[in-house]
C-alpha cells in the first residue's frame, strides 16, 4: 500500500483532530487551524485524485484489523477523489470570501465555535463520500446534520433560532427514515459493508425473495435522503436556513451539505442497490417528476421573493431540482450530468452567496433590492462576481452553468423520449423563469443612482475576501472552459463505482 | 492570412469599449474622434480579413467533447461581417450627434462599440455553439444601451427584452444540444451535417427541436408571438433602435435561423415536412401581424419597430423555403432592409432630436422644414413598400421567385401576404410622407420653419443610404450574384 | 435609340427645375410650360412618324427578367400623341383657371413630370418598364389631386394613392405570377404565352392584372377612388385625370391581354365572362351613380367610370371590330371628357358655382362654354354624326358579332340604357343652362365668359370632338390595322 493511499484516511482523522483541538483555543487559531485543515486535504485529495486517476481503478481501505465483511472499511475511487478536491476547494474559498463577516457578526466566544463547526462538517462530508459502510455513513449523517444546524444558528438572533428548529425537526425525519431502511437492509441482508450487502440483494433478488422489503428500503432512503437534502417538496427549510446566517455558512450550506447527502444517495445506488434494480422499480421516475417540479416551483418563489439572500435560497431549491431530475432520467449519463451539476453548482452558489455578502456589506447591511439599488457600483468585485454568478447560473456559455445544462439536455436524450421533451421543456422553462430573476437582481445592482449613493455604506471590502471571490470566478470560467477533464473523471469514476 | 487574424476584429472592439469604460474621456471632440478611429479601423481590418479569407477556419478550444468553439470565414461570415462593417462607423457617427447632450456617453459608446464586436463574432461564428456564445453576449451587452436613459419606461423594457431574449435563446439551446448529438461534424456546411441515416426514431424529435430552435433564435428575429420585446425596445436612443434593432440584434436572428435551417439541419431534411409548414405560416402570421399594426401605431419610432417586425419575416419567408432560391431571397432582403431600416430609423431620429416631436400626427409641415430628413424617409417609405426603382422591389421581388419556384398552395398565399404588407407598408410610410409635405396648411408649414435639417454627421449616413437604395433598385446585380454564389455554395 | 428618352425625361428635367427654382415672373413661368408642352407633342408626332423598327431602347437590368426596355409600336405611337395633345390643351387652360389659386410651381411641376412619365408608359415594351413608370404615375400624380392641401384634398389624395397602389400590387401578383410561369414579358402582337399549355394559374393573373389596372380605370370593384379624387383637384387636373390617365389603366390591360397573354388565352373562358360582367356593372352604375349626383364634377367623375368601362367592355370581347369600337373610344372620351372638365372648370373659375342645381341660365352667361359643353353631352350620348356615335356603333356591332353568350346582345341593351341615362345626366344639365324658366332673374346677368385661354381648348375638344364623328376614316383604318395584328 503506498503513501497516498492513505491520504483519505489522514484527511478524515485531521479535520476531525482539527475540531478537537480547536476547542480550547481562541478565534483566531482557530481559524488559522482551520484554514491549514482544508489546505491541506485538498492537497491531499489531488494527490489521490491522481493516484487512483493513473490506476484506474478503485481500492478499499480498511478501518482498524477487521477485514471486510465484519470491519469498516472507506473506499477510494476516482469519482471520490474528484469530489473530495472540490468539496474542499470550495469550502477554502467560501471560507476566505466570508472571512471578514465572521469576523464581525459573530461574538468572540462564538467564532472559534463556528471554525469547530467547519471541521467537523468537513469530517463528515469526506466520510460520506469516502465510507464504505452503511452505519458509518448515518453516523456521519448525524455529525453532518448537527454541524449544519450548528452553523445555520450560530448568530444566536430569533430567526435563527427558528430556522434551524425547523431544519433539525425535517433533517431528523429524514435520518430517521434512512435508519429505518437500514436496520431493514440488515434484517434481510445481514450486512452493514456496501459491497457484501449488493452481493446479498443480487443474490435475493435472484430468488425473487422479499420484493416488497427491497423497495421500501428504496423508498425509505430516497425519501430520507431526499429530505435531507432539499428535493421538492421537502424544501421548505433550505430558505430560511440559507437566508439568515453568515455569508460563508450560507455559502457552504448550500453548496456543500445537502450535496453530501446527494452523493451519499447516488452512491447507495450504485454500490448497494444496483442501479439497474433502482430504475426497475420506477422510484427515478418519481425522482424525475419531484425534480422538474423543484425546478420549476423553485425559481417560480425565487421570483416572488423581495430579498436577494432568499432568492439565492430558492434558487438552491430549484438547481437540486435539476440534480434530482439527472438522477431520475435513469441513465448513466444523467448520473454523469447530476454529478457535474453538484460540482458545478456548488461553484456557482458560493460565488453568488459571497458576492451578495459583499454587496450587502456595501449597503448598510441590508439584503432587500430597494436597499441594494446601484450596489454594483459601490462594491465593484463583489458587483462583478454577482454577475458572473447570475450569467452562469442562467447558462451562458464560457461559463460552468452552461456545461451543467448542455450535460443534462444531452444526458435527456439518452432516456426515453418522452422524458427527454419533458426534460428539454422544463430546462427551457427553468433557464427563463432564472433568467427574470437572477438577471433582473443584476439589473437592480447596477440601477442608476446619485454620485453619494456610489460610495459604500458600511464596510470596505477586505483584501482576503477579494482573494476568495476571484477564486470563485476562477473556478467559475476554469470549469466553463475546461469541463473535460472533470467529466471524464466522473465517467471513469461513475465506471468504477458500483 | 492566418486563421488567427480572425480574432483580431472581434476582440479590438471588445477591448476598446473596455478601455473606454475604464479610462473615461470626458472631453466630446476627441472622444469622438478616437471611437470613430477605433470602429473605422476595425471596419478596415474586417475587410481586410475578408478579402484575405483564411484558408482554413480556426479552432479555440472545446467546452466539452463535441462542443468545440471555431471561427470560420465563409460566404455567409463574409455577407453579414461586411454588412455589419460597413454600417458600424455611419451608425457611430450618427452617434455622435444624437448623443451630444445626454449622460454618461462614455459607458453608452463603451458597450456601443463592444457590441461591434460581439456581433462580428456571431456572423464569424464556425459552428452553432459559438455562435450561441456569441448570440448569448450579445443579448448582455446591448442591455446597457438599452436601458440607458434610465427612465420607468426604459427599465420595463429592458427587462422585458432580456426574458424575451433569454427564453429564445432557451429554446434555441435545445437545437444545439441535439444537433451536436445528432450530427456527423458539428461545423457549419451548406446543405447541413445531420446524420439523418442514424435517425431512426428521432426524425420526428429533430423536427419538432428544429421548431423550437427556430422560435428561440426568433424571438431576435420577432416572430409572433415572441416579437413584443421590439416596439417596446423603441424607448432606448435612436442610434440604438436602429443600429442594433434594425440591424444587429434582429439581423443576427434571421442570420442564426439561416445557419440552422441551411448550415446544420439541411434545407433538404426540412423540404415538405411538418416542420416547414410551421415556420412558414408563422412567418406570414407575423408579415400580416406586422404590417397591420404598423397602420395602427402612431408612434413613429414604435411605426418603423413594427415595419422591422413584419420586414424580418419577409426574409424569414424566403429562407423557410428550404431552397438555393429562399436563401438567396433572405440574404438579399436582409442586406436590402437593413439599408433601407437604418435610414428610416435615423430619419425618425433627426426629427425627434430636432424637434422633440414622437408621434406621426405631430409631423404636419414639417417636410419644409427639414427637406432633407423627409426626401431620405420618402426614399426609405417607396423602397420598403416595394416600389420599384428602388432596392425593396428587387429584394421582394426574388422573395417571391422563391415563392413562386414550385407551384403551391403555400407559394400563393405566400405573394398574397407579401402585397398585402406591401400595401399596409405604403400606407404607414407615405402617409408620413404627405403629412410632412401635403398636410396641415400654411399654418403647419409657418410653425415648422423653426426647425431644420440635423448637421452634416446625421445627414452623410442618410444621404448614403438613400443613394444605395436607389442604385440597388436601378441595377442589382452584383449583389444577387454575390448572394447567389453563396446559397448554392460556389463562393 | 438613345432620342427615346427625350420625350420622357424632357419634360420631367423641366418640370423639376420648374418646383426647384421657381421664376419669379409668372409670365416667364407659363411661357416655359407652354414651350415644354408644345415642344412634347412636336416630339410625339415626330416619334410617330417614324418606322417603327427603329424605336426600340434597352436601358439596363435591374435583375434577371427585370429589364426596362422601350419599344413604340402603333398602340403606343397613338396613345403618345394623344397624351401630348390632351396635355397641351389642358395646359392652355390651366393657365387661366390657376392664376387665383396658390402654389402654380408645385402644380406646373407635377403636371410636366406626370406627362413626361406617361410618354415613357406609352413607349414601355415590356411589362415590367410598364409596372414601373405605372408605380411613378401613380406617385407624381398624388400632388395634383391633393393640390388645395385641404383637408379633404389631402384625403382624397390618400384613397387615390392607396387604391392605386393596392390595384398596382394586384396586376403585381399577376406579373410575378407570369414570370413564374417562364413568360418572357416583351410585347408582342397577339401575346407571348403559349394559350394551349397555359395553365389556370395563367389565367388567374391575367384576371388579377384586369382587375389591378382595371383599378386605374376605375373598373368595379375597385372604381371607389374615382368620383373622390377627380372632384377635389383643380378642373384641369381633374380633366387629366379623367380624360388621360384612366387610359394608363387601359393600355395596361390592353398591353396584358393582347400583347402578352394572348387573347386566345382567355377566350371563353371565366375570365374573360367575369371581366365582360364587370365592364357591364360598371357602364351601369356608373350612369346610374351620374344620374343621381348634384355636384358637377363628381357627376363628372361617375361618368368617367361608365365610359371607360364602354372601352373596356369592348377589349373583353375579344373581336376586332370591338377592340377597334374600344380604341376609338378611348380617343373620343378622351376629347370629350377633358372639353366637359374643362367647360366645368370655366363654370367654377368664373362663378364659383359647383353644383348642378345652381346652373340655372348659366347658358346664358357663357354661352361659348355652354354650347361647347352641349356639344360635348351629345356627343357622349352617342348621336349621330357625332365621334361617339361611331365608336359606340362600332362597340355595339362587334358584341352582336362576338358570338358569345348573353353578352353579346345584354352589351348593345346596356349601352343604350347607359346612353339614355348620359343624355339624362348632361344634357339637362344644358337644358337648364340655356332654358331656365320663368322665374330666372334676367336682370342680374352678367357675362362671364372666360379669356381666349380657356376658350381656346375648350372649342378645340369639342371641335374635334364632333369633326372627329364626320371624318373618323383615317383613325379607324389605323385601328383596324391594329386589331388585325393582335386578333
Amino acid at each position: 500500500m503506498t503513501l497516498v493511499q492513505n491520504f483519505p484516511f489522514f484527511c478524515i482523522i485531521l479535520s476531525m483532530f482539527s475540531a478537537i483541538i480547536s476547542f480550547p483555543m481562541n478565534h483566531r487559531w482557530a481559524m488559522r487551524v482551520h484554514l491549514v485543515m482544508v489546505t491541506v486535504v485538498l492537497a491531499l485529495s489531488l494527490c489521490v485524485l491522481n493516484y487512483t486517476a493513473s490506476t484506474g481503478e478503485s481500492y478499499t481501505f480498511m478501518m482498524g484489523h477487521f477485514p471486510a465483511p465484519w470491519g469498516n472499511e472507506i473506499r477510494i475511487g476516482v469519482l471520490e477523489a474528484l469530489m473530495a478536491v472540490f468539496f474542499s476547494l470550495i469550502m477554502l474559498l467560501s471560507v476566505l470570501g466570508g472571512l471578514a463577516h465572521i469576523g464581525r457578526e459573530l461574538k468572540n466566544s462564538r467564532k472559534n465555535l463556528f471554525f469547530i463547526l467547519l471541521d467537523l462538517l468537513m469530517s463528515s462530508l469526506l466520510a460520506l463520500i469516502y465510507t464504505n459502510d452503511l452505519f458509518t455513513a448515518y453516523v456521519f449523517i448525524e455529525i453532518n446534520t448537527i454541524s449544519a444546524c450548528g452553523l445555520i444558528m450560530i448568530k444566536k438572533e430569533g430567526r435563527t433560532y427558528v430556522s434551524a428548529l425547523r431544519y433539525m425537526v425535517m433533517s431528523l425525519v429524514g435520518s430517521s427514515l434512512f435508519l429505518i431502511a437500514l436496520t431493514l437492509l440488515y434484517t434481510i441482508t445481514g450486512q452493514l459493508l456496501m459491497s457484501p450487502a449488493k452481493e446479498a440483494l443480487a443474490e435475493l433478488v435472484a430468488a425473487g425473495e422479499y420484493e416488497v422489503p427491497m423497495l421500501v428500503i428504496i423508498a425509505l432512503v430516497t425519501v430520507g435522503l431526499g429530505i435531507k437534502s432539499g428535493l421538492y417538496p421537502f424544501h421548505t427549510w433550505i430558505p430560511d436556513a440559507y437566508g439568515y446566517t453568515t455569508p460563508s455558512a450560507s455559502a457552504i450550506l448550500s453548496s456543500l451539505v445537502s450535496k453530501g447527502y446527494l452523493f451519499l444517495l447516488i452512491k447507495i445506488f450504485y454500490r448497494v442497490l444496483d442501479f439497474e434494480f433502482v430504475v426497475s422499480s420506477q422510484v427515478v421516475n418519481l425522482l424525475f417528476m419531484l425534480g422538474i417540479l423543484g425546478m420549476i416551483m423553485g425559481s417560480w418563489l425565487a421570483i416572488k421573493t423581495q430579498n436577494i439572500r432568499r432568492m439565492a435560497a430558492f434558487s438552491s431549491v430549484a438547481q437540486i431540482g435539476y440534480i434530482y431530475m439527472g438522477i431520475g432520467l435513469g441513465t448513466t449519463a444523467g448520473v454523469v450530468a447530476a454529478l457535474f451539476h453538484i460540482i458545478s453548482h456548488g461553484a456557482m452558489k458560493s460565488l453568488l452567496f459571497i458576492s451578495i455578502s459583499g454587496l450587502s456589506e456595501v449597503s448598510d447591511d441590508k439584503s432587500d433590492f430597494e436597499s441594494l439599488k446601484g450596489a454594483g457600483f459601490r462594491n465593484k468585485l463583489a458587483g462583478v462576481a454577482y454577475t458572473v454568478g447570475a450569467m452562469s447560473m442562467i447558462g451562458m456559455p464560457l461559463l460552468t452553468g452552461f456545461i451543467s445544462k448542455y450535460m443534462f439536455a444531452s444526458a435527456a436524450t439518452t432516456a426515453l423520449q418522452g422524458k427527454m421533451v419533458i426534460a428539454w421543456i422544463a430546462l427551457a422553462i427553468s433557464t427563463i423563469l432564472n433568467t427574470v430573476y437572477f438577471m433582473g437582481s443584476v439589473l437592480t445592482i447596477y440601477h442608476s443612482v446619485p454620485a453619494e449613493q456610489r460610495k459604500p455604506h458600511g464596510m470596505m471590502p477586505s483584501r482576503v475576501e477579494s482573494v476568495g471571490t476571484v477564486g470563485l470566478i476562477a473556478l467559475n470560467v476554469g470549469l466553463g472552459i475546461a469541463a473535460t477533464p472533470v467529466i471524464q473523471a466522473i465517467q471513469t469514476g461513475l465506471a468504477i463505482f458500483g | 492570412m492566418s486563421p488567427y487574424f480572425i480574432l483580431v476584429p472581434i476582440l479590438v472592439p471588445i477591448l476598446a469599449g473596455i478601455l473606454l469604460m475604464t479610462f473615461p474621456i470626458q472631453d466630446y471632440k476627441t472622444r469622438a474622434v478616437a471611437v470613430e478611429s477605433v470602429v473605422i479601423l476595425n471596419s478596415i481590418l474586417v475587410f481586410v480579413l475578408l478579402l484575405n479569407r483564411p484558408a482554413e477556419r480556426l479552432y479555440l478550444f472545446s467546452f466539452v467533447e463535441g462542443l468545440p468553439l471555431t471561427l470560420n470565414i465563409d460566404g455567409m461570415a463574409t455577407f453579414f461581417g461586411g454588412l455589419v462593417a460597413f454600417l458600424w462607423p455611419l451608425a457611430t457617427l450618427y452617434t455622435f450627434e444624437y448623443m451630444r447632450h445626454e449622460e454618461r456617453v462614455n459607458t453608452f459608446l463603451s458597450f456601443y462599440t463592444i457590441t461591434y464586436g460581439v456581433t462580428l463574432g456571431v456572423a464569424f461564428a464556425g459552428n452553432i455553439v459559438t455562435m450561441y456564445l456569441f448570440y448569448e453576449a450579445l443579448t448582455m451587452v446591448t442591455l446597457p444601451l438599452v436601458i440607458h436613459t434610465m427612465t420607468e419606461e426604459a427599465q420595463k423594457a429592458t427587462r422585458k427584452y432580456l426574458n424575451y431574449m433569454i427564453g429564445g435563446t432557451a429554446f434555441a439551446f435545445i437545437g444545439i444540444v441535439f444537433y451536436s448529438l445528432f450530427c456527423t461534424d458539428i461545423e457549419f456546411v451548406l446543405g447541413g451535417n445531420l446524420d439523418v441515416a442514424n435517425l431512426g426514431e428521432y426524425a420526428n424529435i429533430a423536427l419538432l427541436v428544429y421548431v423550437l430552435a427556430f422560435f428561440g433564435f426568433g424571438v431576435k428575429a420577432a416572430v409572433f408571438p415572441f416579437h413584443g420585446w421590439l416596439p417596446s425596445a423603441s424607448v432606448a436612443p435612436t442610434p440604438v433602435t436602429a443600429l442594433l434593432h434594425a440591424v444587429a440584434v434582429v439581423k443576427s436572428g434571421v442570420f442564426a435561423i439561416m445557419r440552422l435551417t441551411y448550415f446544420c439541419f439541411g434545407a433538404d431534411f426540412l423540404k415538405g415536412t411538418w416542420a416547414q409548414t410551421v415556420v412558414v405560416i408563422a412567418a406570414m402570421v407575423t408579415i400580416v401581424y406586422g404590417s397591420t399594426q404598423g397602420v395602427r401605431e402612431n408612434h413613429f419610432k414604435r411605426r418603423l419597430a413594427y415595419s422591422t417586425v413584419s420586414n424580418l419575416s419577409y426574409i424569414l419567408l424566403g429562407v423557410t423555403m428550404m431552397s438555393p432560391l429562399g436563401l438567396v431571397a433572405g440574404l438579399c432582403h436582409m442586406f436590402v432592409h437593413a439599408i433601407m431600416k437604418i435610414s428610416g430609423f435615423f430619419c425618425a431620429g433627426a426629427v425627434m432630436h430636432q424637434t422633440d416631436k414622437n408621434y406621426v400626427y405631430e409631423l404636419d409641415g414639417l417636410g419644409y422644414a427639414m427637406p432633407a430628413t423627409f426626401t431620405a424617409l420618402l426614399i426609405s417609405g417607396l423602397s420598403l413598400t416595394g416600389i420599384p426603382l428602388f432596392a425593396g422591389f428587387v429584394s421582394k421581388w426574388s422573395i417571391v421567385q422563391a415563392l413562386l419556384e414550385q407551384p403551391s398552395i403555400m407559394g400563393y398565399v405566400g405573394v398574397f401576404v407579401l402585397l398585402y404588407s406591401a400595401l399596409m407598408t405604403g400606407i404607414y410610410m407615405l402617409s408620413i410622407n404627405v403629412r410632412g409635405w401635403f398636410s396641415g396648411g400654411t399654418a403647419a408649414r409657418q410653425d415648422s420653419a423653426r426647425f431644420h435639417d440635423p448637421s452634416w454627421l446625421m445627414l452623410l449616413p442618410l444621404a448614403i443610404f438613400s443613394v444605395i437604395t436607389v442604385a440597388l433598385g436601378l441595377n442589382a446585380q452584383a449583389l444577387l450574384a454575390f448572394v447567389q454564389s453563396i446559397a448554392t455554395g460556389t463562393f | 435609340m438613345i432620342a427615346l428618352l427625350i420625350p420622357v425625361l424632357m419634360p420631367i428635367a423641366v418640370g423639376v427645375l420648374l418646383m426647384v427654382f421657381p421664376p419669379r415672373q409668372r409670365k416667364i413661368m407659363l411661357a416655359v410650360v407652354f414651350a415644354a408642352l408644345a415642344i412634347s407633342l412636336a416630339l410625339a408626332v415626330g416619334v410617330a412618324l417614324q418606322p417603327e423598327d427603329a424605336l426600340c431602347l434597352t436601358l439596363g437590368t435591374v435583375a434577371e427578367g427585370l429589364t426596362f426596355y422601350l419599344q413604340v409600336d402603333a398602340v403606343g405611337k397613338l396613345f403618345s400623341v394623344l397624351v401630348a395633345f390632351v396635355w397641351l390643351l389642358v395646359g392652355l387652360d390651366a393657365f387661366e383657371y390657376m392664376s387665383h389659386e396658390h402654389d402654380e410651381p408645385r402644380f406646373f411641376g407635377f403636371y410636366l413630370i406626370v406627362e413626361g412619365v406617361l410618354a415613357a408608359l406609352c413607349y414601355a415594351g415590356n411589362l415590367f418598364t410598364f409596372y414601373v413608370f405605372f408605380e411613378v404615375m401613380t406617385l407624381t400624380s398624388v400632388p395634383l389631386v391633393m393640390h388645395e392641401l385641404t383637408h379633404e384634398a389631402v384625403m382624397a389624395g390618400l384613397k387615390y394613392l392607396f387604391y392605386s397602389v393596392g390595384g398596382a400590387f394586384l396586376s403585381l401578383f399577376g406579373l410575378f405570377l407570369f414570370t413564374a410561369q417562364g413568360a418572357e414579358l416583351t410585347f408582342t402582337a397577339g401575346g407571348v404565352l403559349d394559350s394551349a399549355s397555359a395553365s389556370g394559374v395563367a389565367r388567374l393573373a391575367v384576371f388579377l392584372m384586369i382587375l389591378g389596372f382595371g383599378t386605374k380605370a376605375g373598373m368595379f370593384p375597385m372604381h371607389g377612388w374615382l368620383p373622390t379624387a377627380h372632384p377635389v383637384a383643380p378642373a384641369p387636373a381633374s380633366a387629366v385625370l379623367s380624360g388621360v390617365i384612366t387610359k394608363a389603366g387601359v393600355l395596361g390591360i390592353l398591353r396584358t391581354v393582347y400583347y402578352v397573354a394572348g387573347p386566345e388565352l382567355i377566350r371563353g373562358t371565366w375570365v374573360q365572362y367575369a371581366w365582360i360582367g364587370l365592364t357591364l356593372i360598371t357602364v351601369f352604375m356608373g350612369s346610374m351613380l351620374a344620374y343621381r349626383e348634384n355636384v358637377l364634377k363628381k357627376r363628372l367623375a361617375y361618368s368617367t367610370v361608365s365610359q371607360v368601362s364602354y372601352v373596356l367592355f369592348g377589349l373583353s370581347l375579344l373581336q376586332p371590330v370591338a377592340f377597334v369600337g374600344a380604341l376609338l373610344h378611348v380617343v373620343f372620351h378622351s376629347l370629350v371628357k377633358n372639353g366637359l372638365f374643362l367647360s366645368a372648370g370655366a363654370i367654377i373659375c368664373k362663378t364659383g358655382k359647383t353644383k348642378v342645381d345652381e346652373l340655372k341660365g348659366i347658358g346664358k352667361e357663357m354661352p361659348v362654354v355652354l354650347w361647347c359643353f352641349t356639344l360635348a353631352g351629345v356627343t357622349l350620348v352617342g348621336i349621330p354624326p357625332t365621334s361617339a356615335f361611331v365608336s359606340k356603333w362600332y362597340l355595339a356591332t362587334g358584341s352582336l358579332a362576338s358570338g358569345i353568350p348573353v353578352a353579346s346582345w345584354l352589351g348593345p341593351v346596356v349601352l343604350l340604357v347607359s346612353a339614355l341615362l348620359t343624355a339624362g345626366y348632361l344634357l339637362t344639365v344644358s337644358i337648364d343652362a340655356f332654358l331656365p324658366g320663368s322665374d330666372y332673374n334676367y336682370a342680374a346677368l352678367e357675362k362671364h365668359e372666360p379669356t381666349w385661354q380657356m376658350l381656346v381648348p375648350i372649342v378645340t375638344l369639342t371641335a374635334l370632338a364632333v369633326l372627329l364623328g364626320v371624318w373618323p376614316g383615317g383613325l379607324t383604318a389605323l385601328l383596324t390595322n391594329i386589331a388585325g395584328s393582335v386578333l
